[in-house]
Order: structure tokens, then C-alpha cells, then sequence
């Protein structure tokens, strides 16, 4: 019905749309009276407020209506903005006691609180679906703020709104049909939420959808919920238009494609030209080569696919499912393993990923033998005596992680019920689940699995460290031997937690050994007779970065990436521009390039989604980087690092003489396309004294609140949190880059205000003028940290303590910053120049690799 | 400032994360170093404080540690402590040391009698107020188990044994020049609060409000302190006669005020309403005149901290609440906080699920099912209503419960944290506790039970240590918003039950004045103050101490914790790995190296130009 186009009244044939809805001015105006929100007076502009489109992206159907949120009203005021947020939360607190004690004394401040946020709840536009994405375009009306300077502080995605959402990202819908003579769309929603007329949306199946839909839930595989009530529309010009069905059957058809071909991946053509540069993605022989080396595993041997004649013969090939590139050890001929692997499920026999240490214990995935072949375990022990052999002191050990962690069923079941938990439609649901939370938060297993996987992994770590070779064995090798696997590498290995380093080996382990991210995040619904479409759907990655998140808030200096980046990472896994989480397998991979004419665009470079600023946000203000860490791709990075690394250069005397850091490099690792074969028999360049024990029982987890939380702004602490703690680093790094780059050019006109406020000193607006000016009780105002109690002014405490507070030009106004920074709701106050300079100045220091800041540089 | 100081802070707060008594003297920490060194157990393997005396000593004793099975050893008596501390048998191996004031043990029992068989099972169970039991081992044939609990009943309980607490015997052996070079030093604690000082803060008196010595001799109300801030419209004998129709005679005071807004904050007790519902024209026209004290609101809100049905029960007693007809212009709001019976049972869960052991796999609904973390958002949410009420709406609030000690102590206190500022200071956070806890009556002898061996007294609760604990909660949403750290609030939690310093002594300002309590015993902010590196946030101050100093903490189980750095401490597994701000002071330490260099050749810079008039470029001397 959304294509139909034959009886479109002229005025939205003007539009280009394939089917556009949106209403007539008049047909509102005719039924505003009736209702209890009164649309817009402006309602003409529905038309103007069309979504953003790519190239190649469509809209399928458009509608008005109001987009509301759950619980605190989405709305990004100065001021008001903080107060009514926690209003709510108290207000949600009295209803709650309202009910165990029937008090009715109590109403004052309650229906206070609710009137002041029901004018906010929900904001008027024009709701579209295209083949992309679902967008809603806010009306810019009196009541809605677009703000566009304190949206620049945000997170700012160059294929997505702030009120859009890919289709890909997409994963319950609820109807919401109409009940009885509901008033008004808005009552309809309320009452809806706790009706049973709330009605899933199945995907893969005939939609009958009876009745007028009066509402949409949707539940995001982000965690996200979105809200939207349609108007109810009794047209005597164009009969009853049911907003609401439109909406719900374009999605029904667009969100949940039965074929890859059908994503939006195909009809995005823009050329793609790489600027990545520092990430291995082992797409090639060469990279395999290179972590060979890099981990001194010299008893394995790389095979090509390509090279080997039974996998390039078609009748042959078919049998097989390996990967284009993998690691097997070297006393075993290629067809020896070829003839094992069958017996083993997907192929999957022995394959290596990491050596660690002077002895080159490795780390080994493996797969369980074929249902068919299980009775018989000879397969197995003849792969598993190969494996052996590699070890320098033929010792392995094999860890069975089937019996001992969760299927991807499980894993599933514990995300939705932690969904759920994140996701509530009301307050009142919001307190229910409050009240019982650590119950059903233990319910849902999440932080169990967590802390397995955390747990066997550092087992599997522990025994590559008492240099014996660990084999990870799991039913196809593809799921949860890629979790235990990174996480290992991560322990073990500083160099996987850098940013290029952790995309390397999300390469390796995910992407060239074939996660299958297609089926697993629901890219594709398939229907397969008996089974629930679903089956195969399991965030198993999302375990994962839940486990990096949970080694980043116990190791908040040893990662170069921050919380923000790892929650990008998921948001990302729905982006359909980005191949890399789009496919099963490479072969899959090719075949879409070459079939389905797909343009490869690796996720990995994020100046595709995001401007610089947002990039500084992926960084870890606290990452402490080391001299061993300097690896020679990141020499790019060099040229923006202006003040600290030549200091040091000069510093280490010669100025002339080439950095040494260079040298060290060129031997450590080799540049990217040459591999010098002479450096084959070198040992292990994996520092040995940086591995990682993380705590792992449950009590020592907690959840991930920026990824899992970031749509409930009652849960938003406005200028607390995680981001302020960031903040202050980068102001501290702020300062030292700034300073540096004075000394540097002994040019100290430009010293940051934290100088004169620690110097108790003016900062001196002319120059010239304030030549004069004596710098007083300088060592006084080193020495205030310690020394001064801030007296009894109130208001002021410690103003001058630190030297932190920015004195003149006004101080930051960074008070109401979002606990989700830089998600969550946009702030208010002028301060994004100021931040933007902090965020410049730090980042410049933190990706400086002459390490002026590494440990020994200070103690 | 260089990096032999942080290196010290650093091990300060390692040591300290652990046990803060024994930390709080630094040769103490040095004294048991060199005893494992040595293998030898010394006759003082820990520091005496000043008037601490052995009692009894007893070198074949079994500590039967709950993480590390029976260990052999030494047990110290004195009293001010028991010691315990392990006879080394590897090298390797620290020995095991147990140290606990006295004043922390609630109980002591023997366990095993003369036909106790099974090994270890003869000796004395001792149960602690900070979330943990001790059990030590005796020998039947030497008899060394009468003499020590003997001991420790006297010691422990001395209000029991017609003794004194040791912060007198503490006090009364320091050395005088110590405790006038904290005088002048101006880390005197007993001078940290000076009431007409912090109401001058406040802008206290002013048009509206004045300061009043009425209740200089206690003579009013018996548990509020000297000093008032009262309505400038109530007369003396006006406020004499509201008293009466208070409970406990606790009337309507001033606890905090807005200086912009002149919104108040007013603590007070119920109103002894009853069952009949009794009016008093002097209590209604009080409380306008509270209304009438702040111009920005026709409007009075009157916070009742308890349950509303708690409330209504308690017009059975007398007493009551403010009904919205009698009392014009007020609304009142109930905050749900219970009382200090179940505090006191969802603590005593806290405790079975912490110590010793706990079951990881069902670790979430163990914590759920104490209820500790529901109440302790309670409190944050009450508080928060009224930093609502305060700030958002500038109206004034009353604040009471039923007796006006405990819920509303908390409330006040806590509100005042996240209204001002200057209570997020080290200092401030002192004013705090003398002013809204010690001075207006929290009765902390009979809710904490300092040396008297009444352990099942239904008057003891934890609603301090829940303030504590309210604090740290916003102290980890608001990670920069404190001058002092972690280890600050869980040095206050020690020294709440240790009885070495006099602060925590008695149940009001009248009896600390009777007992002298400022001249007999040293203040535990006098300790504090005087070593007051190790109490500071790193991360304190910040630039979100700008235009809006009020904090807005969320009070949602969803972000609130149990702090398990306090109640899971004893359990050596059970601590996750502390980072601490190491990275944090690294780069303070080197912005500041940095400024300083600048400022030297900035210096050297404005010399040269001075004494030459010429603008010669300095040579690079960086390094």
C-alpha cells in the first residue's frame, strides 16, 4: 500500500518521493480541535522537513507524527534541561510511594513534576522510512530547539541524525492498535504501553495488520527504544489514512530483509578511497606472515587457499570451508590437513592465531569433530599430536569451552532479558524494575557470561605464560573461541590494545577467521522451516566488548581506546555502509564485490562516519604509551605531533641526528609490504612483562552504563560521570602540550591560564603592558595544592587550587555535561570552542610516540 | 609536588586502602616492615599510641582466619587495641596481622568448653562493628583464655566496667606541644566548627534571620546545641513556646540557607499533634514565619522523612505531622526512609552477605535482598527533592522525622552537601558533621554503643554510617566534585567506633560540654587535618565548580553500589585491584614541573631585558 501511487493527490506528486504521505495543511487544521495536542499551526512544513538522503537511498514512507521518549522528555534546553531531568527521577520516586502508602498528600509535587515534562514529552515531525535508515525530522517549532552548537559537542555520525536509526539496527517492533475510543494519539500510546493490544511485529511473516496502529515501539539492537504516536486523521478529503499501518508495514518489509542483496550495503555505490593506514587486516598472506614474526612463532607456515590446487578445483572446493588465509603448523602437509579438517565441524581444524614468549607457546583454535565422525576421536588426537609438535616443549593443553561457556542461544537469551532491564516504556516500569534490580539484573546472566569468558581467558593466558601451547576448542571454532581468543591477546599483549592493534586483531580473530556477523547480528532473517527465524542471532561480539570494557574499568591506563570507542564499535556492527561486520565469511565477501558489485569500505576509517573531534573521542586520556609500543605504521601519526617528540629528540642532544625511535622500529616491525626473510628466525618481539590479570568473579563486574544506558536520560548525571574524569586529564594534558610548545619556541605568549592561575598571576592581555608585572609567590602557588584550605567564601571553594580553573575569559562551562558524553542528551553553555582546544591539545600529546610522558620520564 | 612525594602518597594510600587504623601512624606501617624482615617477633610490633598501655600478651594463640585458615601467633592486649600477629613459618610469606581498636568490638564470646575435642574449637569469638568477626584459638591446659577475655571485656566495654574510654587516657598522655603546635598550626579540629562563623557564611543574621544564644544552658531543648539561627520575627519567649508543641522539644531551626535566594533549609521534630489532631496557633504561625523569611515563595514544603504510614502510627504516640489544613501554605511530602530497626537488619544482611565469604554466582540478590542499596537511594532521593525544592524552586524546606536526630540528620546534611559547595571540602565536610550531626543531637553514644557491652540494644543503628555511605555514593557519580577522597570517609567510619578521638563521643553538645570533651580528648579532625595529603582527591578541583555548584546525583539502584571498598575490605580477595590516581598525579606533577620551568626562564627572560634593553633571544637551556 506504501507504493501505491495511483490516486496521490497532486500536491505530494510534486514531491520526488516514490510515496510521499504527508498530509495537506488543510486536512489537519479540520481535525485539530478534536484532539489533545493541537499539531503545529505551521503544519506546511511537514513537507519541508524531509530526512537527509544518501546517494542511493530512498524513502519509502513518510508520515507525521510525534516522536516521544520513555521516560525524561528528550529535549536539550539550557537550563531547565537539568533540573526537569531529575525532577522526573523524584517524581517517578514519589509515584512509587504514592502506592505502598496510598497518601494523597504527597500529590503536590508529584502532579507538579508530570505537568512540567508532559509539554515536553514528545516532539512533532515527519517520521520516514527509507531503504537505509528510519528517520525522524523534528519540526523547528517554537517548543523544539535545534541547537546546533551544543549538538557539535555530540557524537555526529556523517550517514546518521541524532533521531535516526539504520534499518540494520533495528530489532522488535511493537504495534500499538488502537483500543476502544482513545481520545487522542497521545492517551492511545499511554494506554497502550501496559494493553495487551501491544503486538510484536514478526519478521518473516504475513503482516495482518488489523486495526489502526496508534503507536510503534522499537527496540534497537543498541539498546535503544524509540516511541512514536500518530494522529489520528478522520480526512473527508483523502478518507481514514492510517499513519501508523504505513509506517509499520514499510518496516515490516524493509527492516527485516530476507536476502544480504536487499541491505542498503548494494545501493550505496559511492567509490570508497582508503586513508587507512596502521591496521593489519589480514586479508593477505603477507599480514599472517608478519604476526608470525612479530610473536617469533616459527614451527607454523601460512597457507594460501589460492595456492592450493584441491581448493581451487571447483568439484573440490565445495567441501571445504576455509578461510582464504590460515596457519597450520609446518610438519603437516597442506593435504594432510585438508583430508584432518574434514572430519572437523566447518573445516575448522587447528588453526594458529598468537605465540607468546621466548618459547613461542601458541595459541591454537579448533573445532569439534563433525556429528558424524564424533565417535570416532582419531581425527582429533592425530591434529592435536601436530599441534604438539610445534611446541617447543611438545606441552598443550586443551580447553574445552562448549561445556564451559554459554551457546550463542544463551548468550542471546541473557542480551534480551539485559535489554529489557535497559529498555522499560514507562516510569512506572522503570521503578518496578528499580526496585528489584540487582535480582534481575543477576537474572539475566549477562555479567555470568562476562565473567566465564573473562575467566577463560585468563586461564588461557596463564598457560601461554608458563610457555605452554593452549588449544580453544568450540563446536564450529567461529563464536566464542574468537571471544576467548582476543581477550587472551589482550592480556598478553600491550600491542593489541592500541587502537590500531585491537582493530588488527578484531581482523584477525573476527573477520579473516570468519565470525559469522551476517547471522549472528541479524543482518538477514531467515526463515528455515521449524526454527524461529532468530536462532542463528546472537550479539556474541557484543560479549566481547563488554569484556574489553570490563578490562578497561580495572586497567583504565593500558588502553589506547576509550569507552566511547568500543560503544562506537557496536553502534557500527549496524552501519551497512561498512562491510567489515556484514558478512559470514570472504567468500561471501567476494562474492557480494563480485556479484552484487558491493564497494568494500573497512569501519576501521572512521573519518568515514566522523569528524576529527569525534575521532579524539575514541582516545583514552589516561593511556600511558611506552617506548616498546612504537610501531612503525604509526609513523603517520608522527607529523601531528608538533611539540613533544623533537623536544625530546633535541633533548637527547645531536638535534641533527635521526630520531632513534625510528631505528628501533625499523627492527621491530617491518614496514607494511616487504617482509625480510632473514628476520623469519628472530624470537618473540612481544614484551613479556605487560600482560594483564583482570578480576573476573561477577562482583568485580558492573554494567557497561555509557553503552546500555545512553537512552535513558533519567539515568544521565549531568556533570558527573566517567566524562568529567576524562575531561580533567585532557585539560591536564591540555596544559603540558601547550606549555611545551612555549618553551619549545620560547615564545610564551601563548601559555595556557592554568599557568597564571597557578602563578596567582593576571593574565596578561597586553603584552606589552604587563612586561612589568612581577611574577609573585610563585612557589607559594605550587605549593597551594597542599597548603591551602579554601577559606570561608562561599560558592568559590578552592578556586585557585591546582591551578585548574580557567580564571580568565570566563571558566568552562562544561557543569552539564552528560554522563554519556559524548552520547546522551546535548548540552548546554558555549563552551565547545574551549573544549575543542583542550581536545586538540591533548590529543596532540597523547599520540605523540617519543613517550615525554612515559613512566620513566617523570619518576 | 616531585616524585619522591607521590611515590609516599602512593604507599600511604596502598597501605591505607587496607586498614585505616593502622596506616593513621605512619611508624607503625614502618614497625611491622621490619619485623618480617627480621623473622623475630619484637615486643612492639606496632606503634603505641600515647597512652596506650599493654593488658595482656599471649604468645600461643591460633588466629583461625577465615581466608587462610588457623595461623599461629602472638596476641597483644592493651588498651586501646588487640593485636594479633603471626609467627612465621615461610620466608616468603607476610605474616598475618590483625589490629582492631577495641571500641570497634560489639561482643565477645567464649566458644568451647572443657569437652570441646575438635581442634581450634576452644577460645573467643569476637564480633566487630565494621563488618567482621574474629575467632581466636586457645589451648584448654594453660588457661590463657580466662585472662584475655577478661581483659577484653573490660577494655572493650569499659562504660560497663565503670572505666573510661581510651580517647581520655589518649589525650591525656599527648604531649602538650603537639597539641598547641595543632592550634597554631590551625588544624585544631575542636575549632573547625564555630557556629556564628559558619552562619556569617550563610549571611546569617540578616533582615530575616537572626542568631540566638537562648539555649545557651541547654535549657530549652536539651539536645540541640547553644547556638540558633532563628525567624527575626519569633521572639525568645515565642520560640519557648513552639518548643512545647515539638517533640523533644526539637523546634524549627536554621541548618542551611541560599545566600542568593534566601531559600532555607530548617530541621526540626514532629509535631505533637496525636490522635486527636491538637492545633497550636504559635507552631502554624512559626512556620509562616519560616515561609515568610524567604520572598521568592508564597509556598512552605515540609519534608517528612518517614513513611506515611509511619507517620500516621505515630499520632498514636503523640505525635504526628503538619495536616495541610492547619498549617497554611504548606505541603507536605513523605521521603519513605525507615527506621533505624530496619537500617539496622538490612546492615546485619550487608554483613552475612560480605564477610566472610561470599557466593559470586549469587552475589547480585544477596545484595538485593539486604535492601541496603533501596534504602540508601531513599536517602538520595529524599535529598535530592529537596535540592529540587531548594534550588529549582528557591522555596523553603522543613525537614523533620519523628524524633528530628537521625532521618533528618541525614537529609539535612546531605542536601547541604549537594547544595554548597564548600561542604565538598575537607573542612567543609568537618563543619558539616559538627554542625548538623554532633551539635544538633545525633545520639551517636546510643546508636553506636561506645564502650558498653550492650550489644543487642535496639537503640544502636548504622544511620551514620549510612550517611557515610550516601556520600560515597555521590562522591563516585561525582567523581570531582570532593576535596577528599575514599579514604577520608572510611577514616571518619573507623574512628566512629575506635573511641580514640573524642569527636564521636556522647549524644549531645550538652553532654560533650559537661564532659569537656574539647579539653579531655583530642578531635579526630585534629588527627585528619594534620596529615591531610593523604585524605585529597586528586582530582579535586575542577572546572565544575563553575556556575553550577549543585549536584544532582541520580538516585536509581541502576547507579547506586555497595561500597565494597568499606564493607568487603576485611576479605582479601574481595578488594578489586586498586589504580588509584596514580596516572592523575603523574601529570600534575608534570604540568607543574613545566610551569615551573617557564617561570624561571620567564624570569631570567625579564631580567635580561630589563638590565640590557635589547630583546636577545635566550639560548635554549630546556632540560
Amino acid at each position: 500500500m506504501a507504493t501505491g501511487s495511483n490516486d496521490m493527490p497532486d500536491h505530494r506528486k510534486r514531491n520526488t518521493f516514490t510515496s510521499y504521505v504527508a498530509p495537506m495543511a488543510g486536512d489537519v487544521r479540520a481535525t485539530a480541535d478534536t484532539n489533545e495536542w493541537c499539531l503545529p499551526s505551521d503544519l506546511r512544513d511537514v513537507h519541508l522537513a524531509k530526512p537527509r538522503l544518501l546517494a542511493g537511498e530512498q524513502i519509502v514512507a513518510s508520515a507525521p507524527a510525534y516522536m516521544y521518549s520513555p521516560i525524561a522528555p528528550m529535549e536539550g534546553s539550557s537550563g531547565s534541561g537539568n533540573s526537569s531531568g531529575s525532577g522526573t527521577v523524584t517524581g517517578i520516586g514519589n509515584s512509587n510511594n504514592g502506592q505502598s502508602n496510598n497518601s494523597n498528600n504527597s500529590n503536590g509535587s508529584n502532579s507538579m513534576g508530570r505537568s512540567r515534562s508532559s509539554h515536553k514529552e514528545a516532539t512533532f515531525g515527519l517520521l520516514s522510512v527509507t531503504n537505509f535508515k528510519l528517520a525522524f525530522v523534528p519540526l523547528h517549532g517554537r517548543a523544539t530547539l535545534s541547537a546546533p552548537l551544543a549538538s557539535d559537542l555530540y557524537q555526529e555520525n556523517a550517514y546518521l541524525g541524532r533521531n535516526e536509526v539504520t534499518l540494520n539496527n533495528i530489532d522488535q517492533i511493537y504495534t500499538i492498535a488502537e483500543q476502544g475510543r482513545a481520545a487522542s494519539a497521545l492517551q492511545a500510546a499511554r494506554m497502550a504501553s501496559t494493553s495487551s493490544r501491544r503486538k510484536k511485529l514478526e519478521p518473516a511473516k504475513q503482516h495482518n495488520i488489523n486495526g489502526r496502529i496508534v503507536a510503534l515501539h522499537i527496540i534497537c539492537k543498541n539498546f535503544r527504544l524509540l516511541k512514536f504516536a500518530f494522529q489520528q486523521q478522520d480526512s473527508k478529503l483523502s478518507g481514514a489514512s492510517d499513519y501508523g499501518k504505513l509506517i509499520a508495514s514499510a518496516l515490516a518489509r524493509f527492516a527485516y530483509p530476507m536476502r544480504h542483496d536487499l541491505s542498503f550495503a548494494y545501493a550505496y555505490r559511492e567509490p570508497y578511497y582508503s586513508t587507512l593506514v596502521g591496521v593489519s587486516m589480514y586479508g593477505s598472506k603477507n599480514d599472517w606472515a608478519r604476526e608470525l614474526i612479530r610473536c617469533g612463532a616459527s614451527e607454523w607456515q601460512v597457507i594460501s587457499a589460492s595456492a592450493v590446487p584441491q581448493l581451487q578445483n571447483r568439484l573440490q572446493a565445495g567441501k571445504y570451508q576455509l578461510p582464504p588465509h590460515f596457519v597450520i603448523p609446518k610438519c603437516c602437509e597442506v593435504e594432510r590437513f585438508l583430508q584432518l579438517s574434514f572430519a572437523f565441524c566447518d573445516s575448522r581444524a587447528a588453526f594458529w592465531v598468537y605465540s607468546y614468549g621466548s618459547s613461542a607457546a601458541s595459541l591454537v583454535r579448533l573445532a569439534e569433530l563433525q556429528p558424524a565422525s564424533q565417535q570416532d576421536t582419531k581425527m582429533e588426537n592425530i591434529m592435536l599430536e601436530l599441534v604438539r609438535k610445534c611446541d617447543e616443549r611438545k606441552q598443550l593443553k586443551l580447553i574445552q569451552l562448549t561445556d564451559q561457556l554459554p551457546s550463542i542461544q544463551d548468550v542471546q537469551r541473557a542480551y534480551q532479558k539485559l535489554r529489557r532491564l535497559c529498555t522499560p516504556e514507562t516510569p512506572e516500569k522503570f521503578m518496578l524494575q528499580d526496585d528489584k534490580y540487582l535480582g534481575l539484573l543477576e537474572k539475566t546472566n549477562w555479567l555470568l557470561y562476562v565473567s566465564l569468558c573473562l575467566r577463560h581467558a585468563s586461564e588461557a593466558a596463564a598457560t601461554l605464560r608458563a610457555s605452554i601451547t593452549c588449544v580453544l576448542q568450540e563446536s564450529n571454532g567461529r563464536d566464542l573461541c574468537c571471544v576467548i581468543s582476543s581477550l587472551t591477546q589482550l592480556l598478553l599483549d600491550p600491542h593489541f590494545r592500541t587502537i590500531d592493534g585491537f582493530q588488527s586483531l578484531v581482523q584477525k580473530e573476527w573477520v579473516a577467521l570468519e565470525h559469522p556477523f551476517q547471522r549472528r547480528l541479524g543482518h538477514v532473517y531467515v526463515s528455515t522451516g521449524e526454527q524461529a527465524p532468530d536462532s542463528e542471532q546472537s550479539p556474541v561480539f557484543l560479549l566481547y566488548l563488554d569484556c574489553v570494557w570490563q578490562l578497561l574499568q580495572q586497567f583504565p591506563d593500558e588502553f589506547e581506546f576509550s569507552q566511547t570507542y568500543l560503544t562506537t564499535l557496536w553502534d557500527a556492527c549496524f552501519m551497512p555502509i561498512f562491510d567489515t561486520f556484514q558478512f559470514d565469511s570472504q567468500a561471501q565477501r567476494t562474492r557480494a564485490v563480485n556479484e552484487g558489485r558491493l564497494v568494500l569500505r573497512p569501519v576501521w576509517d572512521w573519518g568515514e562516519q566522523f569528524s576529527d573531534k569525534d575521532k579524539m573521542f575514541f582516545s583514552n586520556p589516561l593511556y600511558q604509551r611506552q617506548r616498546g609500543d612504537l610501531v612503525a605504521t604509526q609513523n603517520h601519526r608522527r607529523s601531528l605531533a608538533v611539540g613533544g617528540h623533537k623536544l625530546l629528540a633535541s633533548a637527547a642532544g645531536g638535534g641533527g641526528v635521526g630520531p632513534g625511535a625510528g631505528a628501533a622500529t625499523g627492527t621491530a616491525s617491518p614496514s607494511r609490504y616487504t617482509i625480510n626473510p632473514q628476520l623469519f628466525a628472530t624470537q618473540s618481539s612481544v614484551p613479556q612483562d605487560r600482560y594483564l590479570q583482570p578480576a573476573h568473579r561477577i562482583l568485580d563486574l558492573s554494567v557497561w552504563d555509557q553503552c546500555y544506558y545512553r537512552w535513558l536520560p533519567v539515568l544521565d548525571i549531568r556533570g558527573g560521570g566517567q566524562p568529567q574524569v576524562d575531561l580533567f586529564h585532557r585539560l591536564l594534558l591540555s596544559n603540558i602540550a601547550k606549555v611545551q610548545r612555549c618553551l619549545e619556541l620560547q615564545n610564551f605568549e601563548e601559555l595556557p591560564d592554568a599557568y597564571y592561575d597557578a602563578l596567582g598571576e593576571q593574565r596578561p592581555s597586553q603584552q606589552q603592558q604587563q612586561q612589568q608585572e612581577e611574577p609573585v609567590e610563585y612557589v607559594d602557588g605550587v605549593e597551594r595544592r597542599r597548603k591551602s584550605m579554601p577559606g570561608t567564601g562561599a560558592g568559590t571553594p578552592g578556586s585557585s587550587a591546582n591551578g585548574l580553573n580557567v580564571v580568565n575569559g570566563g571558566p568552562l562551562q562544561l557543569s552539564t555535561l552528560s554522563s554519556f558524553f559524548p552520547f546522551g542528551n546535548p548540552i548546554a553553555g558555549d563552551a565547545p570552542h574551549e573544549l575543542y582546544d583542550i581536545l586538540s591539545n591533548s590529543s596532540e600529546l597523547l599520540l605523540d610516540t617519543s613517550s615525554i610522558l612515559d613512566k620513566s620520564s617523570i619518576v | 609536588m616531585d616524585a619522591t612525594t607521590s611515590l609516599a602518597d602512593k604507599l600511604a594510600s596502598k597501605t591505607a586502602s587496607s586498614n585505616s587504623l593502622d596506616s593513621s601512624s605512619k611508624s607503625s606501617s614502618l614497625g611491622s616492615k621490619h619485623g618480617a624482615e627480621n623473622g623475630i617477633l619484637r615486643d612492639t610490633p606496632f606503634a603505641y599510641l600515647e597512652g596506650e598501655e599493654d593488658q595482656d600478651q599471649k604468645n600461643d594463640v591460633t588466629y583461625v582466619c577465615p581466608y587462610r585458615g588457623p595461623v599461629f601467633g602472638a596476641l597483644t592486649i592493651t588498651n586501646y587495641r588487640l593485636y594479633f600477629r603471626s609467627l612465621p613459618l615461610r620466608d616468603q610469606e607476610p605474616p598475618v596481622v590483625v589490629d582492631v581498636p577495641l571500641g570497634v568490638i560489639a561482643r565477645v564470646e567464649k566458644i568451647g568448653g572443657a569437652t570441646s575435642r575438635g581442634e581450634n574449637s576452644y577460645g573467643i569469638e569476637i564480633f566487630c562493628k565494621d563488618m567482621r568477626n574474629l575467632r581466636f584459638a586457645h589451648k584448654q591446659q594453660n588457661h590463657s583464655r580466662r585472662t584475655v577475655f577478661e581483659k577484653l571485656q573490660a577494655n572493650a566495654f569499659p562504660l560497663s566496667y565503670s572505666g573510661k574510654l581510651f580517647a581520655f587516657a589518649h589525650a591525656a598522655a599527648a604531649q602538650p606541644p603537639a597539641a598547641i603546635a595543632a592550634v597554631s598550626a590551625g588544624w585544631d579540629g575542636w575549632a573547625v566548627y564555630e557556629p556564628l562563623a559558619e552562619l556569617r557564611r550563610l549571611g546569617v543574621p540578616n533582615d530575616m534571620w537572626r542568631a540566638t544564644k537562648l539555649n545557651e544552658s541547654y535549657g530549652i531543648c536539651d539536645s540541640y546545641p547553644a547556638v540558633w539561627a532563628v525567624p527575626k520575627a519569633a521572639s525568645d519567649d515565642f520560640l519557648r513556646r513552639v518548643a512545647q508543641f515539638r517533640s523533644r522539644c526539637r523546634l524549627p531551626v536554621l541548618s542551611w540557607m541560599n545566600p542568593r535566594t534566601q531559600a532555607t533549609i530548617t530541621r526540626c521534630s514532629q509535631p505533637l499533634v496525636g490522635v486527636s489532631g491538637k492545633r497550636n496557633a504559635d507552631d502554624e504561625t512559626y512556620l509562616s514565619y519560616i515561609m515568610e523569611a524567604n520572598a521568592q515563595s508564597d509556598k512552605l514544603t515540609i519534608m517528612d522523612a518517614r513513611p506515611s504510614a509511619n507517620a500516621i502510627a505515630n499520632k498514636a504516640k503523640g505525635g504526628g505531622y503538619e495536616s495541610e489544613d492547619a498549617y497554611k501554605n504548606v505541603e507536605i511530602n513523605f521521603l519513605d526512609i525507615h527506621n533505624i530497626h530496619v537500617m539496622r537488619e538490612s546492615l546485619r544482611k550487608v554483613k552475612e552477605a560480605c564477610y566472610p565469604t561470599t557466593d559470586d554466582s549469587k552475589w547480585q540478590t544477596a545484595i538485593d535482598s539486604t535492601l541496603w542499596l533501596k534504602h540508601i537511594r531513599c536517602i538520595l532521593a529524599g535529598a535530592v527533592r529537596i535540592v529540587d525544592k531548594v534550588e529549582t524552586m528557591s522555596t523553603s524546606v522543613v525537614v523533620h522525622c519523628s524524633d528530628g536526630w537521625d532521618r533528618t540528620a541525614q537529609l539535612t546534611a546531605l542536601s547541604m552537601l549537594l547544595l554548597d559547595p564548600h561542604y565538598r571540602t575537607v573542612r567543609g565536610f568537618e563543619v558539616l558533621i559538627e554542625k548538623e550531626w554532633l551539635s544538633f543531637g545525633h545520639k551517636f553514644q546510643q546508636r553506636i554503643g561506645h564502650g558498653d557491652n550492650k550489644h543487642s540494644d535496639a537503640d544502636r543503628s548504622p544511620v551514620f554510617l549510612q550517611f557515610i555511605d550516601s556520600v560515597w555514593q555521590v562522591s563516585q557519580q561525582f567523581v570531582n566534585a570532593f576535596e577528599f577522597n575514599e579514604h577520608f570517609l572510611i577514616t571518619i567510619a573507623d574512628h566512629l567506633y575506635s573511641c580514640r578521638f573524642g569527636t564521636f563521643l556522647c549524644n549531645t553538645e550538652a553532654e560533650r560540654v559537661a564532659e569537656d570533651l574539647k579539653h579531655k580528648t583530642i578531635s579526630l579532625w585534629t588527627h585528619i587535618n594534620s596529615s591531610l595529603d593523604q585524605y585529597l582527591n586528586p582530582l579535586f578541583p575542577s572546572f565544575t565548580h563553575g556556575p553550577e555548584p549543585v549536584l544532582r546525583p541520580i538516585a536509581s539502584v541502576r547507579a547506586v553500589r555497595l561500597w565494597k571498598g568499606l564493607y568487603c575490605r576485611w576479605n582479601p580477595g574481595l578488594c578489586a585491584p586498586q589504580h588509584g590516581c596514580q596516572r592523575t598525579r603523574e601529570l600534575l606533577s608534570k604540568q607543574d614541573q613545566l610551569f615551573k620551568h617557564v617561570n624561571e626562564l620567564r624570569l631570567k627572560l625579564n631580567n635580561r631585558s630589563n638590565n640590557m634593553q635589547t630583546t636577545t633571544r635566550l639560548a635554549s637551556p630546556m632540560h
